[in-house]
């Protein structure tokens, strides 16, 4: 198993190398230009050409390649082009609160989606059932922004709330951190929740048609042995599969949510960078995202044989 | 066997233990808290601490004066830096850092400065600060974006402690407006060479100084005491929050989270019944165009342009687009008083398609063309108005197609033509030399449109050395008047801009020369 983790681990880096091929290049093809947009129409040839010089950029498109790699082997991602401040700081800082979203939206969903999955699972085609069907529909097919604006108007209209305005880190103030990331967490876990609970239905379906269930239940199990120490059990290796697939997306950074709550997470970064050219600041930030997201993938595929022992890596 | 438990486990702590040190090195968002600021803001009626928050739509780009003209960041570093001299709200300029100036002859000023004013780190201004920054300015190496505004300058001499002449290769009427722009402020050296340049850290001679700048989220400004102006500034702290979302900014305002903020026309509706908010409009110094490649045909033909713009109904755009709050614009915004010549009563801005449709014909173009608008998607506005246009000019036969690109693209399409009709919006700047000359001189560094005219050049270039004013404006009047003959830009309207203000601010009046102070 240790072998596993250390091949999928060596496995980063082929990975890895071919993101940053693709974004380095793409970038440097896709119309657009960082010197204009930061100086706006008021600056002239010289300048523009000045600050091409400063980011590097009258040079070849390999040595750039090189040079930038080379300072990301030792850890230096470089600097932003617009802001001047150091990438890898700024893209960890983001993700802090990206993490956090991410982590309090997943929690919630789990919170909702999973025992009200079960109960449905269980009380097949009963009210219940369809209740939670029709929840869990809204749940999915309510766009997230929808809900955020929604959310947002009806509290400050007829609840004159809104949230603290204004980041805080959770150490700094966690009372005030959570108020702020509440609201997001609620609109992006509602969201995961539609999708976790129709699969935890069907996956508890599934396996309380199987023969070992009748065979359980046969011995006289109590049926919340049944359900909870072997049912559940072996449904949730596709509910886990989902919930790995939602929170590596999600920590990639939710751009629209990020954006309605003004919230200083990776998204915003990369939207930003992306609109300005930012070249070093989107190149460093999609690595990361990939690194993350290939790390997660791990995490989950590792879970697996926590959950059902007959699965092994070799 | 290994213990899969305990696999599990180990590799969860590590996850968490990598996450624990990213954020260490990202809890590294302390300010510099050295810098320090421009000026004061409007007063809040408690006597407690007076803080005010405002609301802004766009991050600041970085801090540097010399570097950054996004106005996101003017807004913010106009507080903390101060130049030689700035504009009241009449546009007059009037005394800042230097307390006046003389001219021996035309092309030399003389500055004296006040003296014992201190930037925020303590450090005394003197002439040689002045000769610094400019310098900087003009250093290719800094590749500032207001070099051009000073192109002009060809030596700064100090004089004494307190006086600093600048020495021009000719006479220059904007020479005095152009070192109002907030951008022209006075740095210190010391500063720069401790930090590399000015993005991140801002030590000025401002009513404010820089505190701290959270990423994406906010900055805070808090009060110089040793302002040079007594008495300035009144609050104590601005903290400026970053909600790019206008429904954020919307909620925050109407529940006083926030005390300012500026707002579209449709919100500006909404809000305006609210109790404790009150919105606050004025006249922008922005204008919407749309932008022609004249060396493309079949736009080569002046004909063609006038046609297109009698096409176009200006009314239906200030209606549809700007909910009614617009009014007509020249290539100088309304908002700039006198130096704006009247356009509504202009042959070529009224809505005449038999006009137009002759027009047309006499170019050989009777049964129209096609073309292509480009517009930039990031802004509604401007999608919104080639929408209009489309319609509007299909009645003359023009079919357009409405190519919408996102905002990196556009400014590259802006700055190499690559457009035939480009939609966009203009600031006037603060001098009619900047949207005549400098957006239409043959020479002139944001001629994009391939647009040459001689007798307009000679105009604008005799404008910008004529020191008598009345015969200045003549002279503008009639580089106005070329201008829409020639039409390389079809000049649309310029908007009110609105700012929604909680009953705890008082005395705040919004003006249109931006990056305004809050004193």
């Amino acid at each position: 198993m240790y072998a596993y983790i250390l091949r999928r681990l060596l496995m980063l880096i082929p990975v890895l190398f071919g993101v940053s091929v693709v974004i380095f290049f793409t970038l440097r093809i896709i119309p657009g230009d960082v010197a204009q947009t930061i100086l706006g129409t008021d600056a002239t040839e010289e300048a523009l050409a000045q600050l091409r010089k400063d980011f590097g950029l009258d040079r070849p498109v390999l040595e750039q390649y090189i040079t930038w790699m080379s300072g990301v082997l030792v850890g230096d991602f470089g600097e932003s082009m617009r802001t001047g401040r150091e990438v890898l700081p700024d893209i960890l800082s983001r993700f802090k609160i990206t993490f956090e979203l991410t982590m309090l939206s997943a929690i919630l969903s789990w919170i909702i989606a999973i025992p009200l999955g079960i109960i449905a699972g269980i009380k097949r085609n009963t009210k219940t059932d369809f209740t939670v069907r029709i929840i869990s529909l809204l749940g999915v097919s309510i766009p997230n922004f929808a809900l955020a604006t929604v959310l947002i108007l009806v509290l400050a209209l007829t609840f004159s709330y809104s949230p603290p305005v204004g980041y805080v880190g959770f150490f700094e103030d966690p009372i005030k951190n959570l108020q702020i990331l509440l609201l997001p967490s609620i609109v992006l876990g509602t969201a995961m929740a539609g999708a976790v609970m129709r699969m935890t239905r069907s996956s508890i379906l599934e396996i309380l048609r199987q023969d070992f269930i009748r065979t359980i239940r046969a011995k006289g199990a109590k049926e919340r042995l049944v359900i909870f120490n072997h049912a559940l059990r072996n449904a949730m290796i596709p509910i886990l599969t989902i919930i790995g697939m939602q929170i590596g997306v999600l920590l990639g950074g939710t751009v629209i949510i990020e954006q309605i709550f003004s919230l200083p997470g990776l998204g915003q970064l990369v939207l930003t960078s992306i609109n300005q050219r930012d070249f070093t600041v989107i190149q460093g930030a999609i690595l990361f995202i990939a690194f993350v997201f290939v790390l997660v993938n791990l995490l989950v595929d590792l879970l697996y044989s926590y959950l059902d022992p007959r699965i092994t890596y070799k | 066997m290994f213990n899969r438990k305990g696999l599990l486990v180990s590799v969860l702590l590590l996850f968490v233990l990598v996450l624990a040190a990213c954020t260490n090195v990202g809890g590294n968002d302390d300010s510099d808290s050295q810098n320090e600021g421009t000026e004061g803001e409007e007063a809040k009626e408690t006597d407690a601490e007076q803080v005010l928050k405002i609301a802004n739509d766009q991050e600041p780009a970085g801090l540097d004066p010399h570097k950054t003209p996004a106005h996101s960041s003017v807004r913010i570093y106009s507080q903390v830096y101060s130049g030689l001299v700035s504009f009241d709200e009449n546009m007059e300029v009037v005394p800042d850092l230097a307390k006046e100036w003389n001219q021996p002859n035309d092309t030399t000023y003389v500055f004296t400065l006040r003296e014992g004013v201190q930037f925020h780190n303590g450090n005394e201004v003197t002439a040689e600060d002045v000769k610094y920054s400019f310098e900087r300015i003009l250093a290719e190496e800094t590749a500032s974006h207001i070099a051009s505004y000073f192109s002009n300058v060809e030596s700064i001499e100090v004089v004494g402690d307190y006086e600093v002449q600048f020495n021009l290769s000719n006479p220059d009427a904007t020479f005095l407006s152009n070192l109002t722009n907030a951008s022209a402020a006075i740095v210190d050296q010391e500063v720069i060479e401790e930090n590399g340049d000015l993005q991140q850290v801002a030590v000025g001679t401002g009513p404010f100084k820089f505190e701290e700048w959270v990423a994406d989220s906010r900055v805070n400004l808090v009060k110089n005491e040793n302002y040079f102006i007594d008495g300035q500034p009144k609050l104590d702290e601005v903290i400026y929050y970053t909600m790019k979302e206008e429904s954020a900014r919307l909620s925050a305002i109407r529940t006083g989270e926030v005390d300012l903020t500026t707002l579209t026309a449709q919100s500006a509706e909404l809000i305006s019944n609210e109790e404790n908010i009150e919105v606050k409009d004025y006249q922008s110094l922005e204008y919407s165009y749309v932008g022609f490649n004249v060396n493309a045909e079949p736009l080569d033909d002046p004909k063609v342009r006038q046609a297109l713009s009698l096409a176009t109904n200006r009314q239906a755009i200030t209606d549809i687009v700007w909910s009614g709050d617009a009014v007509v614009s020249g290539p100088v915004a309304p908002s700039m008083g006198d130096w704006a010549i009247d356009v509504e009563s202009h042959e070529l801005y009224q809505h005449d398609i038999e006009k137009a449709k002759s027009l047309l014909e006499e170019a050989g173009y009777a049964d129209g063309f096609d073309i292509t608008i480009t517009t930039a998607s990031t802004y509604a506005d401007m999608v919104d108005t080639a929408q209009l246009l489309q319609q509007q000019w299909k009645e003359i036969g023009v079919n357009a197609e409405i190519n919408q690109i996102e905002w990196g693209e556009y400014i590259d399409t802006w700055s190499n033509t690559s457009a035939d009709v480009l939609i966009g919006r203009n600031g006037s700047g603060t001098d009619p030399d900047r949207s005549l000359n400098y957006f239409f001189n043959t020479e002139g560094s944001a001629n994009v449109w391939g647009f040459s005219d001689s007798e307009f050049d000679s105009l604008v270039e005799e404008g910008k050395v004529t020191v008598d004013q009345e015969q200045r404006k003549e002279i503008y009047n009639k580089a106005q008047e070329r201008l829409l003959e020639l039409s390389p830009n079809l000049f649309l309207v310029s908007p009110m801009k609105y700012v929604a203000v909680r009953d705890s601010v008082v005395n705040f009046t919004p003006y249109p020369h931006d990056g305004g102070r809050h004193c």
